[in-house]
């Protein structure tokens, strides 16, 4: 498998605070890597920097080969990097089927266009279908759960069709169901070609749908593996339970 | 939203087309029935500002960004208009002025790119201290580049040579022909995919571009159409009323108006503005009228504005229109397992 993510030596600091210090890790392409680590240890910050929102101080990150450490998240989902909310970001005044048409993307002519094309609600509706959200298609964003909020950030992203999705806490507040749904949607789409790094809490999710796994305490990367091996790492359970 | 039999959302619809219809035949047909100045007057006034205020909503409703500096563009605007027709000069006929208007409009909107660029690197509730900030720096400008505005002293143009008795109706009608083009506008971005962008950089900026919705260039230049239609309305009442003096030209109280009659129709609505201005300008104008001299007027008009945000907090047409959904959503049951948290705003659904 070819890299598609190279992050070396990534920092960032904020003021005295180091949060990312000399971060370095590979996604591979095709895998669902996972990246944890105990609460504060960098892992959200390194989204950030990864995806355009928060400028790195110093390091690389490489996708497909090229550099975009100083691009924006809008120049970087047009190449195929995108990602997810810790909390379920979902744009509230827009229905259900025009945040998925939102975030398909196009050219700038595409906004003088009409609102909702054949091809976007054929899209959308492929989607809907899939995460079982078509009967909600019409109601606002406002008005869905939780769960369902999830379910539509998560299809959103999957939109411009991405080669790169970064999953932050995707099973944060959902039920047990919701949990397998998500898992099941990861791994079929995964199966399709699309490359997944998840920021994730939840160790059984990660043991059962990850592989590699990148350990993140204090800003660095402390260990890298299969889920067994990272699992016994006397530094991650050093990280972990402290000392 | 409904869709058209291949599945796209369509431009023009019935009820719009005949909602526009009815808009116009109004507008052609209402000052008719009264003769008085006065009431032409005051519906010059109240189409001005719906102008004004549909413009307004452009960046403040469907893009959130609001704005307290409309007012800079609106004395521009005027102080341009009275810069190309002096008072010295005679006009063979009454309408070069209104047809100078685009090019004084596009000037506001070229004027207003680099400080929107600027403007705009700051979130909604500073923007709006920083153009309220722009306002100022361009009324003391005003006061004292007293070359080109002629200061606290005033500035003159060209006498319009209408005939007395129908004296306001050439105003009034180039101000429903602004109102119209802005109401075009703002009917054109909620059928297109320019609606959506701008609603998703009101509900959520950063997620918006980090979908690929370019945010900056969309705001920009919705800013600069907003301004340069606020700036043709000026261009219309410095003609209006022949003489313009800087407090009055870049009046806070213009951008105050503007602003409350979009909140009191509805932002983000195509006709909220226009609802907004029909109540708002004639209660105050009458109010002034009638109980003007003991200045009660002033405390009726905020009544009426306090009491229909109480009732209808989110504004009169999205209120309802959000009734309508909700009642129709629940005669066919589509609201088992979904929250009713209301949208924040009427959407863009008219």
């Amino acid at each position: 498998m070819i890299e598609l993510l190279r992050v070396e030596n990534l920092t960032k600091k904020f003021g005295e605070l180091t949060a990312v210090d000399a971060c370095s890790f590979t996604v591979k392409e095709g895998s669902i890597t996972a990246l944890i680590g105990p609460n504060g240890s960098g892992k959200t910050t390194v989204f950030n920097l990864i995806t355009g929102y928060l400028p790195s101080d110093s390091g690389k990150v490489e996708f497909a080969g090229s550099s975009i450490r100083k691009q924006s998240p809008g120049s970087l989902y047009r190449k195929g990097l995108t990602r997810t909310f810790q909390q379920a970001r979902v744009f509230a005044d827009l229905t259900v089927q025009e945040n998925l048409v939102v975030a398909g993307g196009g050219k700038w002519t595409n906004l003088f266009g009409r609102r909702i094309t054949a091809e976007d609600q054929s899209r959308a509706a492929e989607l809907l279908d899939e995460f079982k959200l078509s009967h909600v298609a019409d109601l606002y964003a406002s008005e869905l759960s939780w769960g369902q909020r999830k379910l539509l950030e998560f299809a959103s992203v999957l939109m411009s069709k991405p080669r790169l999705v970064l999953l932050d806490e995707p099973t944060a507040g959902v039920n047990p169901i919701l949990i397998e749904t998500m898992a099941t949607h990861i791994r079929s789409y995964n199966a399709a070609g699309v490359t997944f790094l998840i920021v994730e809490h939840d160790m059984s999710f990660v043991m059962r749908v990850c592989d590699p796994v990148i350990v993140l305490d204090r800003g660095k990367t402390i260990a890298v593996g299969d889920p067994e091996t990272v699992q016994s790492d006397p530094r991650v359970l050093d990280a972990y339970l402290g000392d | 939203m409904k869709l058209s039999k291949k599945g796209a959302s369509p431009f023009f619809t019935r009820s719009g087309l005949m909602r526009g219809g009815v808009l116009i035949a109004v507008l052609i047909v209402m000052p008719q029935l009264f003769p008085q100045h006065w009431i032409w007057n005051m519906m010059f006034f109240t189409v001005l500002y719906a102008a004004m205020s549909v413009a307004w909503n452009l960046i403040g409703g469907f893009a959130g960004y609001p704005s307290l500096g409309h007012a800079a563009f609106f004395g521009i605007g005027a102080y341009a208009t009275a810069s190309i027709f002096k008072s010295s000069e005679i006009l063979t006929n009454g309408w070069q002025p209104f047809f100078m208007l685009p090019l004084v409009g596009l000037g506001c909107a070229i004027l207003a790119l680099p400080i929107g660029y600027i403007a705009m690197r700051v979130r909604a509730n500073i923007f709006a201290i920083v153009t309220i900030t722009l306002l100022f720096v361009a009324q003391t400008l005003g006061y004292n580049l007293k070359s080109i505005t002629g200061g606290a002293q005033g500035a003159g143009l060209s006498v319009a040579p209408f005939h007395l008795d129908i004296f306001e109706q050439p105003f009034y009608f180039a101000a429903a022909t602004l109102l119209l083009f802005a109401m075009g506008i703002a009917y054109f971005i909620t059928k297109t995919k320019l609606g959506m962008a701008l609603t998703s950089i009101r509900a959520d900026e950063d997620k918006a571009r980090g979908v690929g919705v370019r945010t900056t260039g969309i705001k920009v230049i919705t800013f600069a159409v907003s301004v340069g239609i606020t700036g043709m309305a000026g261009g219309i009442w410095a003609y209006y009323l022949g003489f313009i003096y800087p407090q009055f030209a870049f009046d806070p109280l213009i951008t105050i108006a503007i602003v409350l009659m979009t909140f009191l129709g509805g932002r983000a609505t195509v006709w909220g503005p226009v609802l907004g201005a029909a109540i708002l300008m004639p209660a105050q104008q009458l109010l002034a009228y009638y109980v003007g001299g003991s200045q009660i007027y002033l405390i009726a008009y905020a009544a009426i504005f306090l009491l229909i945000m109480l009732l209808l907090p989110r504004g009169i047409l999205p209120t309802f229109l959000n009734k309508r959904r909700m009642d129709s959503m629940a005669t066919k049951g589509d609201l088992s397992g979904t929250s009713t948290t209301p949208v924040t705003t009427g959407g863009s659904k008219s």
